[in-house]
């Protein structure tokens, strides 16, 4: 046992946050984020790009709230009790909030469970295999990139 | 010790001095008899130098000199000020400036020499010295044997101080290896700023020859500039006396060096008359005679080629040179210098307890249940007090005046107008209208930019202005002042105007418009077209302005700052641009407001006032709704269509309106609700979100919620 985990170790392990977006599980690199919110009243910016749902205040800082099923062209977004905001650390741009229908687990992915993704958009730069699960990786640059 | 940690103090007075030079010599040039201002430059010059061989930046030490000994002749009236040697003096400021540049890049002063710059200020002093050679020959060997007679009474104070019996026994020792001892007592300028550096500057100096045994006072004090003018020490060293005396009378701003070889027995003997401190100074000086040196090393001479005329011409003027430096001195401000990103954690701070505070406050207000209570009230009442002044305070610090960015503007404009050859004058008021520093810090590009143009493109030529009827030298004017919460800068001139027709034609003709366009454009359109990249008028270009990177990017740094720039221009009369800063960059007092079931927020210093109007007195004028209020046309604007949100009800029979300002122009901003005011947190929406601008901000209400912060100068 102890020498397998040491093995996975070498084959560098990345943690990922499972959600749900619609029917799909997609996995968010666990460096990526700052924090996991439940839903809250986000205040609509007027004249703003039609995929940020507007801004919400966390600890006394504006954080920009995007929609990422309308960034994806998915059907527009039903909150339930289940609904997260996912609070996004980018050194770039600062923080960004994206809409998720739920947050289900944490998982460890190797770098073999993991498969490059095959040009099938460019939101998603893998595909990664758990327990039976595929869980399509989200490549964050993409999702932050300005899309007109 | 390390002369690194005076170099933050070293850049900031250069500077200032070297503003003060620049403001000097400028005015010299108008009144060139002034003897005052004489003497203001001749203090500059002179610490300026100081300064500069405190810190062993010798190329620049070397110009300030021969700068310094220019006015020193102007002082003593044998150069009359004209206007080409005004022109060599901003040519040396400019190459001092140029040292202070390399300074603050790489702690060093560079290799420039400026040999030309130095060569010729050394012409002027000959030329003006060429009449009385022989006198002054005469007057500079009179001198040090003047001097070395006033010097070698009660100097020495290395005898004064008593050598316990451990320091004799090394002085012994060494005396018997074969080493000599000097005994040495320095006088640092009064003036002096960084006398512990001087005092180090000395050690290092002799130490290249010896060592150093005994220091009076200790060199712990002197580090910690613990001592008053002078201070004494005990050397050996197998170098002969006169090598290590020249090294330490080569170091700038020392007054005078009294030293000479003692012999162990005259040390002790010294010592042993301890009481008899008069007697035996005059002894040890009989004792050693032929080996004592002593010289009046007047301030900084160092340079053997610029001779005696810096030199006092007797030993009585040296001192009272001396008191009027003291009386010069500047009055030290009780102020502390703070890193202004302390400044920003401060702020932070503040605008997170008016955040809390807010939210006391509407804790107050809606559950009274609880709170129903006079003395919480009040404590709330006071807190909010003590907030609102805290506030105050703390902007107030972050406050400084715009002067120390206008204030390089007239010599720009003095070489513009030589470059250009045109007669102009550059009239400023309300340089000392305060700004938050760091848009202080990023408003100097921009004006100067504005003032360029107006230079260049503005003013006519000057015969052009003759034919026109209008005074010969034209006039270029910066004016600052306060409006509510912008500050406004204008700045202008009184030429040609801007060509409206020549604009539409080279819009035209460069793509940006087309003929329809153009056609159907109002002159002020035409105007702003101005404001594009790329756009430049100048019909040739120079190296002032007309590179075509110039109105937008002042537009664009002005935007950043969250301010803005409009022109207004008559034909024939002028152009004036108009800057509008925030006062502020961080908590405003707001107008909040409801727009269907929005909050939003309008800064208090925009509007002008609020007004209910009534539907039925609505009018239109070219299709665009307007209303008529004390006898001016005001135009509306229904801020739920802007803003995309569903209207309220029915119609009502009457609408609220406030109406707001920007420069001359007013409009009414028709909103649902007024909720009142408020004293806002600014937050920035962050870089993902773009809106046009119509929002400035957000802030966070008492109890959590979010509001957008309308910018009103974008919606008018």
């Amino acid at each position: 046992m102890a020498n397998n985990s040491l093995e996975l170790i070498e084959k560098e392990i990345k943690q990922y946050i499972v959600v749900m977006v619609g029917s799909e599980q997609y996995g968010i690199d666990i460096r990526y984020i700052d924090n996991i919110v439940r839903m809250q009243k986000i205040t609509r910016v007027p004249k703003a790009q039609y995929y940020f749902k507007g801004i919400i205040s966390l600890r006394g800082e504006i954080i920009p709230v995007m929609s990422i099923r309308r960034k994806m062209n998915l059907d527009d977004d039903v909150f339930t009790n289940a609904s997260r905001i996912i609070i996004l650390k980018l050194e770039e741009k600062g923080s960004l909030g994206i809409i998720v229908d739920e947050v289900k687990e944490v998982v460890n992915l190797s770098e073999d469970e993991i498969e490059k993704a095959s040009g099938k958009g460019n939101f998603i730069n893998g595909i990664g295999k758990h327990e039976n699960d595929l869980i399509s990786l989200l490549e964050i640059h993409a999702i932050v990139e300005e899309t007109f | 010790m390390d002369v690194s940690q005076y170099l933050e103090i070293f850049i900031d007075e250069t500077s200032e001095h070297l503003q003060t030079l620049s403001d000097c010599i400028m005015e010299l040039e108008k009144e060139p008899e002034n003897m005052d201002v004489i003497n203001e430059i001749f203090r500059a010059a002179h610490s300026l130098k100081g300064m500069a061989g405190t810190m062993g930046f010798k190329r620049m030490q070397h110009l300030t000199h021969d700068m310094e000994n220019v006015f020193q002749e102007v002082r003593s009236d044998k150069i009359k000020v004209n206007s080409a040697m005004i022109d060599l003096l901003f040519k040396c400021l400019d190459a001092i400036d140029g040292y202070l540049e390399n300074v603050k890049a790489s702690s060093d002063e560079g290799t420039e020499d400026n040999e030309i710059i130095i060569r010729e200020l050394n012409d002027f002093i000959a030329a003006a010295n060429g009449e009385q050679p022989a006198e002054k020959a005469g007057k500079k060997e009179a001198q040090p044997a003047a001097a070395a007679a006033e010097g070698s009474t009660g100097r020495k104070k290395y005898f004064d101080f008593d050598v316990d019996d451990a320091d004799k026994e090394k002085l012994k020792t060494e005396e018997e290896n074969g080493q000599h001892i000097y005994g040495m007592t320095v006088y640092i300028q009064k003036e002096c700023l960084l006398k512990a550096a001087r005092a180090f500057l000395v050690f290092k100096a002799v130490e290249e020859f010896g060592q150093i045994l005994i220091y009076n006072p200790t060199s712990q004090e002197i580090e910690d500039e613990h001592f008053d003018c002078d201070f004494s020490f005990f050397m050996v060293s197998e170098e002969p006396f006169e090598k290590v005396f020249d090294a330490a009378k080569s170091v700038s701003e020392i007054e005078e060096v009294v030293g000479e070889e003692v012999k162990y027995e005259t040390l002790a003997a010294k010592q042993e008359k301890a009481e008899a401190e008069a007697a035996a100074t005059a002894a040890a000086a009989a004792a050693v005679v032929p080996e004592t040196a002593v010289a009046a090393v007047e301030k900084t001479a160092v340079t053997p080629e610029t001779p005696a005329a810096v030199l006092p011409k007797s030993p009585s003027s040296a001192s009272s040179g001396g008191k009027k430096q003291t009386v010069a001195k500047p009055v030290t401000n009780r102020t502390v210098r703070v890193d202004i990103e302390k400044l920003d954690a401060l702020m932070n701070q503040v605008s997170e307890l008016i955040i809390a505070k807010n939210s006391l406050v509407s804790i107050s207000e809606t559950e009274s249940g609880d709170f129903h209570n006079q003395s919480f009230h009040e404590q709330i009442e006071g807190l909010e007090r003590i907030t609102t002044s805290l506030h105050e305070s703390v902007m107030k610090v972050r406050m400084v005046p715009i002067e120390s960015v206008v204030n390089k503007f007239p010599r720009m404009i003095r070489d513009l107008a030589r470059k250009l050859d045109k007669k102009m004058e550059l009239y400023m008021t309300g340089e000392d209208t305060e700004l938050d520093r760091t848009v202080v810090d990023q408003i100097g590009d921009p004006l100067q930019h504005l003032l360029r143009n107006s230079a260049d493109h503005g003013l006519e030529d000057n015969d052009v202005r003759l034919e026109m009827g209008k005074p010969e030298v034209g006039s270029i004017f910066l004016k600052a002042f306060q409006e509510g919460n912008n500050v406004i800068i204008e700045v202008g001139d009184d030429g040609s105007g801007i060509d409206v027709d020549a604009v539409r034609e080279k819009a035209i003709e460069r793509g940006v418009i087309t003929d329809e366009q153009a056609e159907s454009m109002s002159q002020k359109e035409i105007i702003n077209l101005l404001f594009l990249p790329s756009f430049s008028m100048a019909k040739k270009i120079t190296d002032i302005s007309g590179r075509g990177v110039g109105l937008d990017v002042v537009k664009s740094n002005i935007e950043a700052l969250g301010g803005d720039v409009e022109v207004k221009t008559e034909r024939g009369e002028g152009t004036t641009f108009t800057v509008r800063l925030p006062l502020t960059l961080a908590i405003i007092q707001a107008l909040m407001v409801e727009i269907g079931e929005e909050k939003y927020a309008i800064a208090i210093g925009s509007i002008s006032n609020i007004e209910d109007i009534p539907v039925k007195d609505i009018k239109y004028v070219e299709a665009q709704e307007v209303i008529h209020l004390r006898g001016k046309v005001i135009p509306l604007i229904r801020l739920n269509q802007v803003l995309d949100t569903e209207p309220k009800e029915e119609e009502p029979t009457s609408l609220t309106v406030v109406i707001v300002q920007k420069g001359d122009s007013q409009a009414g901003l028709v909103v649902d609700e007024l909720m009142g005011q408020q004293e806002i947190v600014i937050k920035s929406l962050g870089k993902y979100i773009n809106n046009n601008k119509i929002i400035s901000g957000a802030t966070i209400l008492g109890d959590g919620e979010v509001a957008l912060i309308l910018d009103v100068n974008v919606l008018m």
